[in-house]
C-alpha cells in the first residue's frame, strides 16, 4: 500500500504543480509585463523605501490581502533597476516573485519612469512558479533525508550498545517479564520471552516520556527482533504492523514540543493541552491497534505463502 | 503539580535507566564496555540502511508539498470539515501531520501565531499535533531499517489511528473549550 501512497503522492504533487502554473498563466496572476506605481522615498544616494497602499495592490492583483493600508519595503536604487526587500509578512505575490526569481527574499525591478516621488516599475516575468518549487523540493527533500539519516547515527550507536548491554545481562528478559500478559495480548505471534517485547517496551516507554531520541533507536532494534522472527523476509509480520501502528499513533505524557511552541508564543497556559491531547492520542493508539487486528484477517492482507523463498532482496535483516 | 511530576520524570529518566543497565550488567559480570562496543558498532549500519527508504518517503512528500496540492485539497475538504465541526484553519494540519513532523510543526506555530495560542483555534491544533505521530516518517524508517518492503495494512492502520487522533483532539476540545 505504501506503493500506492507513493505513487498518489508524486503524481498529484506533478498534476497540481502542472495545473496550478497553467491557470495561473492564462489568468495572468502575476501580472506579468504590465507597469506597477509606487512612490519612492529615498534616504541616501542609493538607498530609501518604496511604498504603495494596499488598496492599489489587491486592485491590481485581483486580491483581497491581509495587510496594513499601506505597504512598504526597503529598496535600493541601482541605475535603471531597483532592488526591492522583501520581509516575512509582506503580500504573498511578491513574497512568490522574490522567491521564484533568484530563490531570495530579493527582488529586481526594472525602473521605467520616474516623476519625483512616483515611480514607474516593471517586475521581473513571474512564471511556472509551482513547478520551480517541485524542483527545490526534490534536491532539498533528498538532501534532508540523508541530513536525518546522518543525524541518527551517533544516538542510534550509544542506544544501541546500552541496548545490546542490557540484552547481554538479562536485564530485558526481566523487563518483557513484568509486563508479560499486556504484551502476550498485544502481539501473540512473539515467544513471551524472545528479546523483541523488551525492546519494544523499551521503545513505547522512550515515547511516553517523550524521549525522541531514544525512542527511534530502541523501536530499531525492536524491529530488527521481530525481523528475526519473520518467516517471509520483506514483507511486514502482524506484530511489525501493531508495533507501528501504536508509534504512529504518538502516545505521550509530555507533548514536549507543542508546549513548548504554545510557551513561546505567550500562551497563557501552555500545558493546558496535555489532557488533550493525551485522550487524542489513547484514543489514536486503541484504534491503531484494533484496526491492525482486524485488517490483518482480511484477505487481501493476508501474506501469500507462494511469495516464499523468491525474494529479490531479502538479505540484510540480522 | 503531575505536570512538574512528569517533567522531572522525563529528564531523569535517562541517566537513572543508563546507571541502572550499567550497574546490573557489571553485577552479572558482563564485559561492560565490549558489550556497549559492540552493540554500538550497529548505529552506522543501520542509519545508512534508512537512508533509500527515507529519501524516497521525504521527496514524495515534498514533491506533494511543494505543489500546491494541500491547498487544492483543503478547499476539497472544506464542506466535509464543516459538518463534524472541524474549523476550516485547521484542516491542513490534520493532513499534514501524518506526512511530516516539521512541516506541520511549523504550521501549528503558524496559526497559533494568527489566531492565539489560547484561542479555540490555538489549543486545537496544539491537541492535534500532540495526539499524533508523523506515520510516513515512523514506517519509512522502521521498515527501512529491515529492509521491508511489502507493508500489507500497516498503512491503512496508520492511517486509521492518525485518523481518530484527529477526531479525538477534535471532540475533547469541543467538550472542554467550546
Amino acid at each position: 500500500m505504501l506503493n500506492y501512497v507513493w505513487i498518489g503522492l508524486v503524481l498529484i504533487g506533478v498534476l497540481a504543480a502542472a495545473s496550478t502554473d497553467i491557470y495561473d498563466a492564462s489568468t495572468n496572476r502575476y501580472r506579468n509585463g504590465e507597469p506597477f506605481e509606487l512612490q519612492y522615498d529615498s534616504t541616501s544616494a542609493a538607498g530609501g523605501t518604496i511604498s504603495y497602499s494596499r488598496e492599489y495592490y489587491d486592485k491590481f492583483y485581483g486580491v483581497d490581502v491581509d495587510s496594513p493600508d499601506t505597504i512598504s519595503y526597503r529598496a535600493d536604487l541601482t541605475g535603471s533597476s531597483i532592488n526591492i526587500y522583501t520581509e516575512e509578512d509582506s503580500p504573498e505575490i511578491w513574497k512568490t516573485v522574490a522567491k521564484t526569481d533568484d530563490n531570495s527574499k530579493l527582488i529586481t525591478a526594472k525602473v521605467l519612469s520616474r516623476h519625483g516621488d512616483m515611480m514607474t516599475i516593471l517586475l521581473p516575468t513571474t512564471s511556472l512558479v509551482k513547478t520551480k518549487a517541485v524542483l527545490d523540493a526534490l534536491i532539498s527533500y533528498s538532501e534532508l533525508a540523508v541530513k536525518i539519516a546522518l543525524g541518527l547515527i551517533g544516538v542510534m550507536a550509544f542506544w544501541l550498545g546500552i541496548m545490546k548491554l542490557a540484552e547481554d545481562s538479562g536485564m530485558i528478559k526481566i523487563i518483557a517479564r513484568i509486563l508479560k500478559p499486556v504484551m502476550v495480548r498485544i502481539f501473540p505471534d512473539i515467544p513471551p520471552d524472545h528479546p523483541a517485547i523488551g525492546a519494544m517496551i523499551m521503545n513505547m516507554a522512550a515515547n511516553m516520556l517523550g524521549l525522541n531520541n531514544a525512542a527511534t533507536p530502541l523501536g530499531l532494534k525492536a524491529m530488527e527482533h521481530l525481523e528475526s522472527l519473520n518467516p517471509h523476509k520483506g514483507t511486514a509480520t502482524n506484530s511489525m504492523i501493531t508495533f507501528l501502528a501504536i508509534n504512529t499513533a504518538g502516545l505521550t505524557l509530555i507533548p514536549a514540543t507543542a508546549i513548548a511552541v504554545r510557551a513561546a508564543l505567550g500562551s497563557k497556559d501552555p500545558t493546558i493541552i496535555l489532557m488533550t491531547s493525551f485522550f487524542g492520542a489513547g484514543l489514536a493508539t486503541i484504534a491503531g491497534i484494533v484496526a491492525a487486528k482486524i485488517l490483518q484477517r482480511l484477505k487481501i492482507y493476508r501474506i501469500d505463502d507462494k511469495l516464499d523463498g523468491n525474494q529479490p532482496d531479502s538479505g540484510g535483516s540480522n | 503539580m503531575i505536570k512538574d511530576i512528569l517533567q522531572a520524570l522525563s529528564i531523569v529518566a535517562i541517566p537513572f535507566i543508563i546507571a541502572a543497565f550499567v550497574a546490573y550488567a557489571a553485577r552479572k559480570k558482563v564485559p561492560v564496555y565490549e558489550s556497549f562496543v559492540a552493540g554500538a558498532k550497529g548505529g552506522f549500519e543501520v542509519a545508512i540502511k534508512i537512508i533509500p527508504y527515507l529519501v524516497a518517503m521525504l521527496v514524495a512528500i515534498g514533491i506533494f508539498r511543494a505543489s500546491g496540492a494541500m491547498e487544492i485539497l483543503v478547499k476539497l475538504l472544506a464542506p466535509a470539515a464543516n459538518l463534524i465541526g472541524m474549523p476550516p484553519q485547521v484542516v491542513p494540519m490534520a493532513l499534514l501531520r501524518p506526512l511530516t513532523g516539521s512541516g506541520s510543526l511549523g504550521l501549528m506555530a503558524d496559526i497559533m501565531k494568527r489566531y492565539g495560542p489560547d484561542s479555540f483555534i490555538g489549543i486545537l491544533v496544539s491537541t492535534m499535533y500532540g495526539s499524533s505521530e508523523t506515520t510516513f516518517y515512523v514506517l519509512a524508517v522502521y521498515f527501512g531499517a529491515v529492509n521491508v518492503y511489502r507493508t500489507r495494512h500497516a498503512v491503512a492502520a496508520g492511517l486509521i489511528a492518525d485518523a481518530v487522533g484527529m477526531l479525538g483532539a477534535l471532540l475533547i476540545c469541543r467538550l472542554l473549550f467550546g
